[in-house]
């Protein structure tokens, strides 16, 4: 395994006004790893991953991906945005655009593909989901567990090098959590690098190589998953699991 | 084994649903209802049409000698319209009673409707009536010569007589389009300024929205047309400045609506285009502006059916006779027959245009009510 980390986080705080989210994290993340992210709602999980491709602007500390940084000045970061795939909670398809205009509109405009080839490997993401068969619907026309899949495929024709997952689950139906989760179980499988962050404590245990359980802006403990479910070395840690297991 | 049941239509739907669901007090509130309405609206009618609209005119008469609308005023006192005025009163008071008695009978929601409708028609017709009744106890006459004289209006319509009533649609469409034009697409220019994360950026525009939706257009009309391009002695016709002032200022008002639009799409849609790597112009242009965009033309389109009617502000200027809009054709004629009836024309003229748009708004509104979004193409 290569051991020179994807990501880096140094020293990160985050303010919304008066607001400390965020109060100090240092990460490494690695190629191939499986970064689950837990806590209690408020803890600052969500905005932790949305620095990590600088959706949410890092007050103090720097962020790093593959030795850029992206928290400096003049980093492109739409151009190492398309090397991070993200999925969010509200799905956030287009809606004026059938699927497969999700996800060729910026396999175009960014990546520059011609028409063709954008959809070809559109079709392809698709298939990998399972949605073959709903290329020309509209987003409205799908179940959430079928919407929240094509806002997979259209990260992953990108072809990215990490994904981030927004407790993608959260906004699904129970009956459709599964099929979400088993298209993300095949992704790790297959050596994506991933962060997610989740409720799905089975998720978490099963598909996690490392766990991260986060309270009021701090990391407060993190190690191998089935490790900290048997055995949480923290106080709050204990509750916690104690109250969602 | 689950027990399939097959889909039906539901109960209790269609004419002759309603049909068999009344009792005979409620079909008889339902058509005297019906009765009184139509006696008062087609007995109208046929009085006046029988007295005439307006005095028949030999070619060549002198509009003055010959526009004169006596038949009409004869009708409108006449005492066959009298009857029908009594009649409809006495129908209406007839399905108050029926009603009143259907009322307390009635076993099924259709009969209950029937009566109500009834009851709400023969009201509508009463209403009518006495508005009538009032009126033919005013000055009928002079009213009629002065505001209702239908063959003056008739001589100026396309007529050979400058000006018409056509040229000044034609005029009244032309300013509006090219306000349209100027308004719309600054408006979202502004409306991108106002959204701005920098305050240098947000000002101006705040600035100039503030002045064009605080001031009145027609001071802004006559200070840009006789101040600053009289004054300062500009080449520029009253009819540029006329429909470039319109739009500047549906550019403010415009702009507040596209920000509304653009505001009202979830924070999710940029974030979601940006993480793929879009601009943020390229989310603007792709993502944002195609959705806002379907969101706010109703009340564009009301934007514009506001507009149309502004343009009558641009008479300050004194437009020539070949550039008068409706209502300056209007008050053309009224300055040369000192008959108000010409305003009836501008206003007719006015409904010609709008009502088709706001057809249209409603229109739109609707399929965008039905859910798929598809309105503009994808």
């Amino acid at each position: 395994m290569n051991h020179e980390p994807i990501v880096r986080l140094e020293g990160i705080h985050k303010w919304f006004g008066q607001n400390h989210v965020l109060r100090g994290i240092d990460l490494e993340i690695l190629p191939r790893e499986v970064v689950v992210l837990i806590g209690p709602s408020g803890s600052g999980k969500s905005t932790l991953l949305r620095t990590v491709n600088m959706l949410e602007e890092p007050t103090e500390g720097r962020v790093y991906f593959e030795d850029v940084e992206l928290t400096h000045i003049r980093t492109n970061l739409n151009e190492t945005r398309t090397h991070m795939g993200m999925v969010f909670q509200q799905f956030n398809l287009f809606p004026h655009l059938t699927v497969i205009q999700n996800i060729t509109l910026a396999l175009v405009k960014v990546l520059k593909m011609n028409g063709k080839e954008a959809a070809t490997r559109a079709r392809q993401q698709l298939e990998h989901v399972g949605l073959s068969d709903k290329a020309d619907s509209y987003p409205s026309q799908l179940s959430g567990g079928q919407q929240q899949r094509v806002a997979i495929a259209r990260a992953l024709a990108m072809k990215p090098k990490m994904m981030l997952f927004d407790e993608v689950t959260s906004a699904l139906d129970p009956e459709l959590v599964n099929e979400v989760l088993n298209v993300m179980q095949q992704l790790a499988a297959e050596g994506m690098t991933m962060v997610v962050v989740t409720h799905e404590m089975g998720f978490a245990r099963e598909v996690g190589s490392r766990l991260l359980f986060m309270d009021e802006g701090v990391i407060v403990e993190e190690g191998e998953p089935r490790a900290i479910f048997t055995d949480p070395q923290h106080e709050r840690t204990k509750t916690f699991l104690s109250q969602v297991l | 084994m689950a027990a399939v049941v097959e889909a039906r239509i539901p109960p209790g739907r269609g004419l002759r649903y309603f049909a068999t669901n009344q009792n005979p007090w409620s079909w008889a509130s339902l058509v005297l209802g019906n009765v009184t309405l139509l006696f008062v609206v087609a007995g109208t009618f046929l009085v006046l049409n029988a007295f005439g609209w307006t005095q028949v005119c030999p070619d060549g008469a002198a509009i003055d000698q010959c526009a004169r609308t006596d038949p009409l005023a004869a009708g409108l006192t006449s005492d066959g319209l009298g009857m029908v005025i009594g009649l409809t009163l006495i129908a209406g008071a007839a399905t108050a009673v029926v009603g009143f008695v259907s009322w307390q009978r009635y076993e099924t929601k259709s009969a209950k409707e029937a009566t109500i409708i009834g009851i709400v028609l023969a009201l509508q017709g009463a209403a009518l009536a006495l508005f009538l009744w009032w009126f033919r106890g005013s000055d009928v006459d002079r009213f009629v010569r002065n505001f209702l004289d239908i063959a003056l209006l008739d001589k100026y319509k396309w007529g050979d007589i400058v000006p018409t009533f056509l040229n000044g649609a034609k005029n009244t469409l032309i300013l509006s389009v090219l306000g349209a034009v100027i308004g719309f697409s600054g408006g979202l220019l502004l409306a991108v300024f106002t959204m701005s994360k920098r305050a240098v950026v947000r000002a101006p525009a705040r600035i100039y929205i503030n002045f064009f939706r605080g001031t009145p257009l027609i001071w802004q009309i006559s200070f840009a047309g006789l101040g600053i391009v009289a004054a300062l002695r500009l080449d520029l016709s009253p009819y540029t400045v006329a429909f470039t002032v319109l739009g500047l200022n549906l550019a403010a008002y415009s702009s507040e609506v596209y920000r509304a639009g653009i505001q009202s799409l979830e924070r999710g849609q940029i974030e979601a285009a940006r993480t793929l790597g879009l601009g943020y112009f390229q989310a603007m242009r792709y993502v944002i502006v195609p959705q806002a965009i379907r969101r706010v033309i109703p009340p564009l389109l009301n934007e514009f059916v506001i507009l149309i009617k502004d343009t009558s502000l641009v008479s300050v200027l004194g437009l020539t006779l070949a550039q008068k809009e409706l209502l300056g054709v209007g008050r053309d004629i009224y300055n040369s027959t000192f008959n108000a009836t010409a305003f009836l024309g501008s206003a007719a003229g006015y409904l010609i245009i709008t009502l088709p748009m706001i057809g249209i708004v409603t229109l739109v509104e609707r399929r965008l009510r039905s859910g798929l979004t598809s309105v503009v193409g994808a």
